[in-house]
């Protein structure tokens, strides 16, 4: 052909795609450059547009797509058989000629490179240079990674279901603890009945006396107007009192379900106070309200603290009945830190057993002889759903002290 | 019937309702915002009245106002007005000698009909309390030797007896017993027996087998 290897190369990369190369072997070049045939189809190879179809199995390395090739081994294997047997004694002319030694063979990069299927090939095909997939490079490093993938996934699953079930239980805890602390409420409201009906009866005793008396002075001759119209503004004054004391009673029985809010403490503490101030009277306890002067805001739901602050006020009342005189409880709200505020309950009586300083937040133990043991133990569940804190302590001057600390809400 | 009642209760604004209603049927109003108010200005007992006391009231509490009354000897009838009434303590004052136990809110008819009736009550008390006045400024005028006599003549002693306890003769026995009866302006025995007992010298239940 005559070709320079550089024509060569440059003519196999113009071919048309209905063409095959065909190599055979290559020895010189046109311009009687030698080339072992491996490396000149090397270098053919390198540029060329289509496959090349090469007839010996040492061509399949340097770039040959591969076909029907000779393979030196099976060649040189038979002529070996053949040769024992005329060593052997057997007449040459008998032994037919070897016809062997031809098979397909094909280059698995170079069917990549020219994307031929392996089901295209002809049967019987051996296919060399086959790259390993990942799996087969990597068999045991895959199975631990995918048995670890599918640990970890099952783990997961666990935690979801885990975190569902928790996510439900604290959901129905809560629900019950608001159950809970209404019936505590009710309870309360029933040991408070006394009280809300003495408050409720001094405005109506003072509407009836006064309507009565309204009643007598327009019966007269000439009736004083003026003292009439004082009456009714007084009637008024009575009757929106009358309400007030309606309303705080409503809002304390409301059954609400756990509703985080900002409350301001010293203004939940002042109504808490409102609301017991007869009951104290009652009992002749003196309560005192030391306010903190900074505002403190913390983040919960305002009837059940309210309801914590009751039930502490009512068994520090309760721990009064026994002294005769100087029966008081004192109130404080103070600022803890940055992180939290505290409230303190102190009342000047005989104080808790030291043994039983823990004992008394535990379900139904009481002391009382008609209590429920439940007051305390409520206070503390709706201070712990408020990731507050609850403890009692007897101060060394006398009395006991509630303490609970309420985190901050953030501004 | 007019008289002063004095009015005990916390409650301001209660309390110029009834000063009110009160002044308009006709009687006398005191009022009082605290227990320790009434004991400090004491009402008169002498002078026909009640009290209006409420039993709920900050400090001293109504039934503990009734005790120290009663303690200072007042006669003066209690009424008690209460916005709640518990049995405990409706009993509790009654025994203690109230005249009567309301609950507000209370009607005028029911109001004024206890205050009538609480000073028709004190009338009584005031009546016997004089008469019983002048008996004992009328005992008081008995010799030490007379009111010895007194005294075993109405543990029914005969003269004999107390002759001899006395160490003396039945005659002298006889004529201070004229003398006992002159003086206390009475002429039967039982009558200085019931004079004994209303002075507190006989227990009001007599005494079995006192042999003196």
């Amino acid at each position: 052909m005559g070709l320079t290897m550089a024509e060569t190369r440059k003519k196999v990369a113009e071919l048309p795609d209905d063409s095959v190369i065909i190599y055979s072997a290559m020895y010189w070049d046109g311009e009687g450059t030698f080339y072992p045939p491996a490396t000149a189809l090397a270098l053919i190879g390198e540029k060329a547009n289509r496959p090349i179809v090469v007839g010996a199995e040492t061509f399949l390395a340097p770039g040959g797509i591969g076909g029907f090739v000779l393979v030196p081994d099976l060649i040189g294997a038979d002529a070996a058989r053949l040769a024992l047997r005329i060593l052997d004694g057997e007449a040459p002319a008998n032994i037919a000629p070897a016809t062997g030694g031809v098979k397909p063979i094909f280059n698995w990069e170079q069917m990549q490179r020219w994307n031929v299927q392996e089901a295209s090939l002809p049967a019987g095909s051996e296919i060399r240079f086959r790259e390993p997939g990942l799996w087969e490079k990597y068999r045991w490093q895959s199975v631990t990674v995918i048995s670890v993938l599918l640990l970890q996934a099952a783990l997961i699953a666990i935690l979801l279901h885990e975190r569902k079930k928790r996510h439900g239980a604290e959901v129905e805890s809560k629900h019950r603890m608001s159950e809970l602390a209404h019936v505590n409420r009710s309870a309360t409201a029933g040991d408070l009945s006394s009280s809300i009906a003495h408050e409720l009866n001094q405005p109506l005793g003072s509407i009836l006396t006064n309507t009565e008396t309204a009643e007598l002075i327009l019966s007269c001759q000439s009736p004083d107007l003026d003292e009439v119209r004082e009456i009714l503004a007084d009637i008024r004054r009575d009757d929106l009192r009358a309400n007030e004391v309606i309303r705080r009673l409503r809002s304390f029985m409301k059954r609400t379900t756990f509703e985080t809010r900002d409350i301001d403490l010293n203004e939940l503490m002042r109504e808490v106070f409102d609301f017991l101030s007869v009951q104290a009277s009652a009992r002749n306890v003196v309560l005192y309200l030391k306010a903190s002067p900074e505002v403190i805001r913390v983040k919960g739901d305002r009837v059940q603290l309210q309801q914590v602050i009751i039930n502490l006020i009512v068994n520090s009342m309760g721990a009064l009945a026994s002294i005769p005189y100087g029966r008081t409880v004192i109130s404080r709200a103070e600022l803890n830190g940055k992180k939290s505020a505290v409230v303190s309950i102190s009342d000047s009586g005989p104080g808790i057993p030291p043994d039983r300083l823990t004992q008394i937040f535990d379900p139904f133990f009481t002391t009382k002889e008609q209590g429920m043991g439940i007051g305390l133990s409520i206070a503390r569940t709706i201070v712990l759903a408020h990731q507050g804190r609850i403890w009692a302590e007897n101060e060394t001057e006398g009395g006991a002290v509630f303490h609970l600390s309420l985190p901050l809400s953030v501004a | 019937m007019p008289g002063m009642v004095h009015v005990v209760d916390d409650d301001a604004s209660f309390r110029t309702a009834i000063e009110r209603r009160l002044k308009k049927a006709g009687y006398t109003v005191a009022t009082y915002p605290s227990a320790q108010q009434l004991l400090i200005h004491l009402p008169d007992d002498k002078e026909p009245g009640c009290i209006l006391l409420d039993v709920r009231i900050p400090g001293l509490s109504g039934p503990e106002l009734q005790g120290r009354l009663n303690e200072l000897g007042s006669i003066l009838p209690i009424v008690f007005l209460t916005g709640y009434a518990d049995v405990q303590t409706t009993v509790r004052t009654i025994k203690a000698g109230a005249e009567d136990f309301l609950t507000k809110p209370v009607s005028s008819e029911q109001l004024l009909g206890a205050i009538e009736r609480a000073l028709a009550h004190h009338e009584t008390l005031r009546a016997q309390r004089s008469k019983l006045d002048v008996v004992r400024a009328q005992i008081a005028t008995l010799t030490p030797r007379e009111r010895q006599v007194f005294e075993l003549v109405v543990r029914g002693k005969i003269n004999k007896q107390i002759a001899h306890e006395l160490g003396t003769t039945e005659r002298t026995i006889k004529a201070h017993r004229q003398q006992v009866m002159e003086k206390a302006k009475i002429q039967s025995l039982a009558e200085l027996v019931s004079i004994a007992e209303h002075l507190g010298i006989l227990p009001q239940t007599p005494e079995v087998g006192d042999s003196g």
